[in-house]
């Protein structure tokens, strides 16, 4: 996107700027966060929900270092999506015929699902901190990590739900985002839910690292996240060029 | 602004109509999750989780652990279905700020019920469901652990008084000063009642037994038939303030 020479010191030309630098601190994050991901020992290949305690105590002892590095990073930059996040409200809040039901809703699922993603490091980091804690203690910290990280899916849900509405009902001439981003979050919906159950079965792909649980639910997350990241930089785009800032 | 076509697709209306004639379907999609959201809530709590009404804080750690073994299964089921249906809350929540920015008292009050509200549900909401799906999901947990989670679960649960306190301080204030009537001033003063059975559960962090315990008569049950009035009232001033509201209006932003 090329904004013009006349547009470089109007004050709506900030309001595009501001939304593409929180898209690319969003997006620079989700790099190192996926760095973190890979960093993580627990991760290949997930951890199973059946180790005994004196295994799990084990694990933490043998990858102490790893552990405590991906999740400091985890901790650091898990938040700063946040601001991608805001980037849809603002879209949203662009739509067409709408009332802004859908946008506030969707910031209020926003904020309180960001609150999940900070605290699910918090587990792993504790028990990384003192591995020679009592084995009993330190699979009750891994089995809150795993939950947390894995079963709350409800925000997700509500978010995507919210999204979905909004591009439905976005009937202007000029809709902010095609229509198929509503089809997109409903699938990533369905796709997610089923992990809710991680934090009831300790076996088969329900279990948290199930073939559902784990890889369908991360890799549809992630898949969400970086379509949502092409889709947004082009509504922002579009909306430079509708405000007559760029071409 | 361009010429809006509505002749030349005859097919979907949706596509066709005019922005500035919208429907209020929207608003209507998101006020119903309200009371589906917290109906789902309430069933959940009271007949699978069993944690309304509370089990007993004065019990020993064996009884803890007998009570998630007779409970397991429901806990489990119910507790899993909150895993999904939680964002709810986000959404009633969302929608009742939403009305909040459309009174003349400003979005200070907005932003502050919708804060205060987001961050209080993991404290007041999803806490209790971590501990006991983590008691449940592992019953040969050593019984100290289990009672831990037992503890942790019903005080986060019961006792998450701030969140709730700002949100409805929030709330009252907002209506007070408010000029559009968006809601009734009674709704106001009911708001209050709420923040005075939130500082009387204080007192069921110092007391494991008796009418201020986390099962007591005062700090439970007066709290909760309060907060059901409260909820059911805010309910319905929520669907008569959609129904009063504009098709195609929008707040301030």
């Amino acid at each position: 996107m090329q904004i013009l020479a006349e547009a470089e010191d109007l004050p709506q030309t900030t309001n595009i700027r501001t939304q593409l630098v929180a898209l690319w601190t969003s997006s620079v994050s989700a790099l190192i966060l996926l760095s973190a991901y890979i960093a993580f020992p627990g991760f290949w290949p997930p951890m199973s929900p059946k180790l005994t305690a004196g295994e799990v105590a084990a694990f933490y002892r043998d990858h102490t270092a790893w552990i405590r590095f991906s999740m400091v990073t985890f901790n650091l930059c898990g938040i700063m999506l946040l601001p991608f996040f805001c980037v849809v409200v603002v879209q949203m809040k662009r739509m067409a015929g709408q009332s802004l039901a859908f946008a506030y809703c969707y910031l209020s699922a926003a904020v309180s699902g960001a609150t999940l993603f900070a605290l699910a490091d918090i587990f792993f980091g504790v028990a990384a901190f003192r591995p020679q804690r009592e084995p009993d203690l330190i699979m009750l910290l891994n089995d809150m990590g795993w939950m947390v990280f894995i079963a709350p899916v409800g925000m997700i849900v509500a978010q995507n739900l919210m999204l979905a509405f909004a591009v439905y009902h976005d009937n202007g001439p000029n809709p902010v985002f095609p229509r198929w981003v509503g089809h997109l979050s409903l699938f990533t919906v369905l796709a997610m839910v089923p992990s809710a159950c991680a934090a009831i079965c300790t076996d088969g792909p329900l279990a948290w690292d199930g073939a559902v649980s784990f890889w369908l639910r991360n890799s549809a997350f992630a898949a969400f996240l970086v379509v949502m990241f092409c889709v947004v930089r082009a509504a922002i785009h579009r909306q430079a060029i509708e405000e007559g800032l760029a071409r | 602004m361009s010429t809006l076509v509505s002749s030349a697709s005859g097919g979907d209306e949706l596509e066709a109509r005019p922005p500035t004639r919208a429907s209020k379907r929207e608003l209507w999609v998101v006020f119903w999750i309200f009371p589906i959201f917290f109906g789902l809530f309430g069933m959940v709590f009271v007949f699978l989780a069993r944690v309304i009404p509370p089990p007993r804080p004065d019990v020993t750690t064996g009884q803890k652990v007998q009570w998630f073994a007779a409970h397991a299964t429901t806990i489990q089921i119910g507790f899993a279905a909150v895993c999904v249906i939680f964002g709810g809350a986000a959404i009633a929540n969302g929608y009742v700020a939403y009305q909040m920015k459309r009174m003349s008292s400003g979005s200070t009050f907005a932003y502050t019920y919708m804060g205060a509200m987001a961050v209080g549900t993991l404290p007041g909401l999803l806490l209790v469901v971590l501990c006991f799906l983590a008691a449940t999901l592992r019953p040969d947990r050593r019984p100290p652990i289990t009672g831990l989670l037992y503890d942790l679960g019903m005080l986060s649960f019961n006792g998450s008084l701030g969140c709730f306190s700002t949100g409805y301080l929030a709330f009252a204030i907002a209506i007070l000063y408010d000029r559009n009537g968006i809601f009734p001033k009674w709704l106001a003063y009911a708001s209050i009642w709420q923040i005075v059975t939130e500082v009387i559960a204080t007192q069921m962090w110092v007391s494991p037994a008796g009418p201020y315990a986390w099962n007591g008569s005062i700090a439970f049950w007066v709290a909760v038939i309060i907060f059901g009035f409260w909820l059911n009232c805010q309910g319905l001033m929520l669907k008569m303030a959609t129904d009063r509201q504009p098709a195609g209006s929008r707040p301030n932003d």
